[in-house]
């Protein structure tokens, strides 16, 4: 228990509200969405207690689509229905959607410039090191089971090296994996 | 049409997103770049690139690919395709969480999730850092930049930073 689980959350009060919250959200998070949304959501705002917002992670986390555009969905939901549902989407994806975009056109202009090219294609080489990076951490702590080691070289060949199509992938995997994982292997 | 095609795929892999975006970029590059020939490997990487350095939800680089594929509009189909299938079902799962989330059966799929993540999140690093044929120069960066996370508490930002500097020295 911290200290901010003891203080009771005061959920936004008007739809404004929310769509502020989460517009903040986006536009603040570089290099990560969940330190934002904690910050603002639990920190700032108040909203939600720490135990709550663990809570929505976790569900999100097991759901498919992307996490935080779940947890806009889930919170919007309790709080304001289908209306604060979409108001909460919205603001999170309003700031990004649109700086992403004027990076867009700025790069098509650019591109034809080699180095502009070289410096562009070095960031996404270290965007796959993050990735790779991520793996390592995920994967330390369950790299000691056979079945586990099984599966994620089975998933990295398939989608990697033999670029089979993750529709055909995803659930063979996911059923081998519920397999070991029901019987204890992982 | 092609708004239809793009709009369908990624409704189609909306449910399969785990994990992030990090687990399905490999199979949307496959199938922007390798079945559709919508644009080529080394944009696809360059697209992710510019994507990486935006705040924001990293699905956002769906936007850009939609963007690149059919303009303004192929953008905004392609990020609601890629949220909104995801979105209905989480809408439909958090009335029912309460019951759920003390099941044994959350923790099984859980377990199972992870070491599918792990493999596929190795296997988009390498399909990212290996556009072409095999460069060293883009293994290495990506490499290095990997150490640097698993080693440092570096803020992603400067990472990414770093990989661009080394891209304009060594390619």
């Amino acid at each position: 228990m911290s200290r901010l689980d003891s203080i009771d959350p005061t959920p936004p009060r008007t739809l404004w509200e929310l769509f502020l919250g989460f517009l903040s959200i986006g536009a603040r998070s570089f290099g990560g969405v969940l330190p934002a949304a904690h910050s603002i959501m639990v920190e700032k705002r108040r909203w939600l207690t720490p135990a709550d917002f663990t809570e929505v992670c976790a569900l999100c986390q097991i759901l498919p689509g992307p996490n935080i555009g779940n947890a806009s969905i889930v919170l919007g939901k309790r709080w304001f229905g289908l209306r604060g549902a979409i108001v909460a989407f919205l603001g999170l994806f309003a700031l990004p959607y649109l700086w992403v975009l004027t990076l867009a056109v700025l790069y098509t202009h650019w591109v034809v410039f080699p180095r502009v090219s070289a410096v562009v294609t070095g960031a996404g080489a270290a965007g796959a090191g993050l990735f790779i990076a991520t793996a390592v951490k995920l994967g330390r702590p369950i790299a000691g089971k056979p079945a586990a080691v099984a599966l994620i070289a089975a998933c990295f060949i398939l989608v990697a090296i033999a670029r089979v199509s993750l529709v055909i992938v995803m659930p063979i995997a996911l059923t081998v994996g519920i397999l070991f994982s029901s019987r204890g292997k992982l | 049409m092609i708004l239809i095609q793009l709009g369908m795929y990624f409704a189609l892999l909306s449910l399969l997103t785990f994990g992030g975006l990090g687990p399905v970029l490999p199979e949307m590059q496959r199938y922007i770049v390798d079945v559709k020939g919508w644009t080529t490997p080394g944009d696809f990487m360059q697209l992710f690139a510019v994507a990486q350095t935006a705040p924001g939800p990293n699905v956002l680089v769906t936007s850009l690919i939609g963007y690149r594929v059919a303009g303004v509009a192929g953008s905004v189909v392609a990020l609601l395709a890629l949220c909104l299938p995801a979105a209905a079902i989480a809408w439909v799962v958090s009335g029912l969480w309460e019951r759920f989330r003390e099941s044994p059966r959350r923790c099984v799929i859980q377990r199972a999730l992870a070491p599918l993540l792990v493999g596929l999140m190795f296997a988009a690093g390498y399909t990212i850092a290996t556009p072409h044929a095999p460069d060293w120069r883009l293994w290495l960066i990506a490499l290095a930049t990997a150490t640097g996370m698993l080693t440092t508490r570096l803020n992603t930002l400067y990472l990414l930073a770093g990989g661009a500097v080394l891209g304009g020295i060594l390619l």
